[in-house]
């Protein structure tokens, strides 16, 4: 742990919090500024049957007779403290209803993700050890081909073959082991794609590299060649390209647990959109976006640890200028 | 002689530069297709896209109905074609909204610097960090649902990563020596920004632009399957294979829109893969 390493953990860590903190904000204005007022609509129409009494008690308990910047003050910092609010539907607390669905998503979402980096692997390294003309080239088209693909196809094509022709799971038991294991690899086939692109494109550039070209003349073969030399260099940076995909995991469970029917963060979504239950829309949209930061801010800490040919970029006094620098002060490593 | 022979090398360059792969030819009969089933759905079909005959309900795909019919007795091929429009010109609106949002904060934020790249830089990681879907989702819930509100919604989505690309680009160009140069002969910074910096920038967004035009069908599609979209009869390539989820027992209804989808937007990224690659 040395001085440039700290102080590039610190700026990292206060910038993290910072995209927290504007992230609740944003989804704030996003959700509550815009035209119509969707709270009050909803709690007046007529079928749910609340008083004029009741519809000003809740207004008055959901302080949305404040001005604007008071309720975000309000709202903001409950949210610091771990309060999310209440749900206008249903009155009760937005973390009770978020820690009742959670599990199942996370179950969801973590099969998902080691069917995605399990196929992204498989199709990556298979590019290594298939003859050029034969079977490589169909592979390589593999992540274009699923980053083509609408998620919601692959869950129904998925139910419709092995759900009703096959009859390996029932619909209607979508917490089943089975009618999981579809789901998740639904939701981990578009992710897969977006990893094995970069890694089949880091192992190009590695075997392209002249230590790639010295091996092969010292008559190494291609296996060898792949596991002692080009598997670590070409898979170390996927590290922060995997922590990207943290996001469309979280998104995409939206439309896999409509699709499978499971309950999960994704239908309590649904839900509240289609109730206009704002205050726990703005509770998952805060969660996923501090979810995103914090997975981002470990790969970014644990990464320059990871590989050492890194540099640390994005001191204080000295801006970085570098065309491909994101103003984050990412870690780059640096191959050349 | 030399001239000639230059003449005659920069030509057959320029054509060699031109020829396309099969795959490429390909994807753009297959644009090309779905442009003209936009702009002339009438052209391709006599059927009715709103109407159906009740007697000739589910029937499976065959010579009088090539994608079959739907449980309306609609011809489905008929629905696809019409609902194309829709779904190309709402995700051509998310792209222009992504592109000239994102390139004018990317622009402003590479080419000044300072202030008002930390300001745009905070807002490009607060819209990175919210899920791109799930943002798509809220803005859509706030502005109402209906198709071209999903296209604006998917446009706000991904203005980020144009903006990401913009400044990096624009970063570059202006340290490039040409405009170095219309600096010293006193060009004003408005003249290069327009001149020199916005012109060349632009042109690494078209290959992202066209990317985009994918994953907008994508979404969107994604977006008119959870029912945020316009309703029926409206038909939209995802209201289509929404509609056909629950008839999956007559599964071209779901496999007719879905491969129709899949097609394009494997052309397109085909397409921007070609353009990135040749630029």
């Amino acid at each position: 742990m040395s001085g440039p390493y700290l102080r590039y953990a610190a700026k990292r860590l206060v910038q993290a919090l910072a995209v927290i903190l504007l992230a609740y904000v944003f989804t704030f204005v996003v959700v509550s500024i815009l035209p119509g007022d969707p709270i009050t609509n909803v709690l007046r129409d007529p079928q749910n049957g609340f008083t004029e009494d009741e519809i000003r008690q809740i207004i008055a308990a959901q302080g949305l007779d404040q001005p604007i910047l008071v309720q975000l003050w309000t709202s903001l910092s409950h949210f610091l403290t771990g309060d999310l609010g209440l749900s206008v539907r249903s009155s009760r607390p937005v973390t009770t209803l978020i820690a009742e669905v959670l599990p199942s998503t996370l179950v969801l979402a973590s099969s998902a993700f080691a069917v995605a980096l399990l196929l992204a692997a498989t199709i990556a390294y298979g590019t290594q050890f298939l003859p050029k003309r034969f079977g490589q080239g169909l592979l390589r088209g593999f992540p274009s081909l699923f980053l083509s693909v609408p998620n919601f196809v692959i869950g129904l094509v998925l139910i419709h073959v092995f759900g009703f022709q096959l009859g390996l799971f029932r619909v209607i038991a979508p917490n089943s082991f089975w009618a999981t294991f579809f789901a998740a690899i639904a939701l981990g086939i578009p992710i897969s794609a977006q990893i094995a692109e970069v890694l089949i494109a880091n192992l190009d550039h590695e075997s392209g590299q002249d230590y790639a070209a010295v091996a092969r003349g010292r008559g190494l073969g291609q296996f060898r060649l792949f596991a002692m030399h080009l598997l670590k260099p070409s898979s170390l940076p996927v590290v922060t390209i995997v922590a990207l995909t943290i996001g469309e995991l979280l998104g995409g469970s939206l439309i896999t647990e409509t699709v499978f029917g499971r309950t999960g963060i994704g239908s309590l979504v649904q839900r509240s959109v289609s109730t206009q239950d704002l205050p726990v829309l703005q509770a998952v949209v805060s969660l996923a976006a501090v979810v995103f930061v914090l997975v981002n801010l470990i790969a970014d800490l644990v990464y320059p640890l990871l590989d050492p040919r890194v540099k640390l970029v994005g001191g204080p006094k000295h801006r970085p200028t570098t065309a491909d620098d994101s103003s984050a002060g990412t870690p780059q490593a640096v191959t050349s | 002689m030399s001239l000639i022979a230059d003449v005659h090398l920069t030509a057959s360059r320029r054509l060699t530069s031109l020829r396309v792969p099969p795959t490429v030819a390909v994807s753009f009969v297959i644009i090309a297709l779905v442009i003209a089933w936009s702009l002339a759905p009438g052209l391709f079909t006599s059927l009715s896209p709103v109407n159906g005959i009740p007697a000739d309900k589910l029937l499976a795909p065959g010579t009088a109905h090539w994608f079959g019919t739907d449980h309306l007795g609609r011809d489905l091929y008929t629905r696809v074609v019409y609902g194309t429009a829709s779904s190309v010109t709402s995700a051509l609106i998310a792209v222009v909204i992504a592109a000239v949002t994102g390139g004018l904060i990317g622009l402003l934020s590479g080419f000044f610097g300072g202030w008002v790249d930390i300001v745009f830089a905070r807002l490009v990681d607060v819209l990175l960090a919210i899920p791109h879907f799930l943002l798509a989702v809220i803005v859509v819930t706030a502005i109402g649902f209906d198709t071209t509100n999903a296209a604006i919604a998917t446009g706000v989505s991904a203005v980020a990563v144009f903006a990401r690309v913009m400044r990096s680009e624009v970063i570059k160009i202006r340290q490039a020596t040409f405009v170095e140069s219309s600096f010293l002969l006193g060009g004003s910074r408005w003249h290069i920004l327009l001149r020199h910096v916005l012109p060349n920038a632009s042109r690494s967004l078209l290959p992202l632009a066209v990317l985009q035009f994918g994953l907008s069908i994508l979404v969107i599609a994604s977006l008119a399957f959870l029912g945020y979209g316009d309703p029926p009869p409206a038909s939209d390539w995802g209201l289509l294979i929404s509609i056909g989820k629950d008839y999956l027992k007559w599964p071209w209804l779901v496999y007719a829109p879905a491969f129709l989808t899949i097609a394009t937007v494997l052309s397109v990224n085909r397409i921007s893969r070609w353009l990135r690659k040749t630029d």
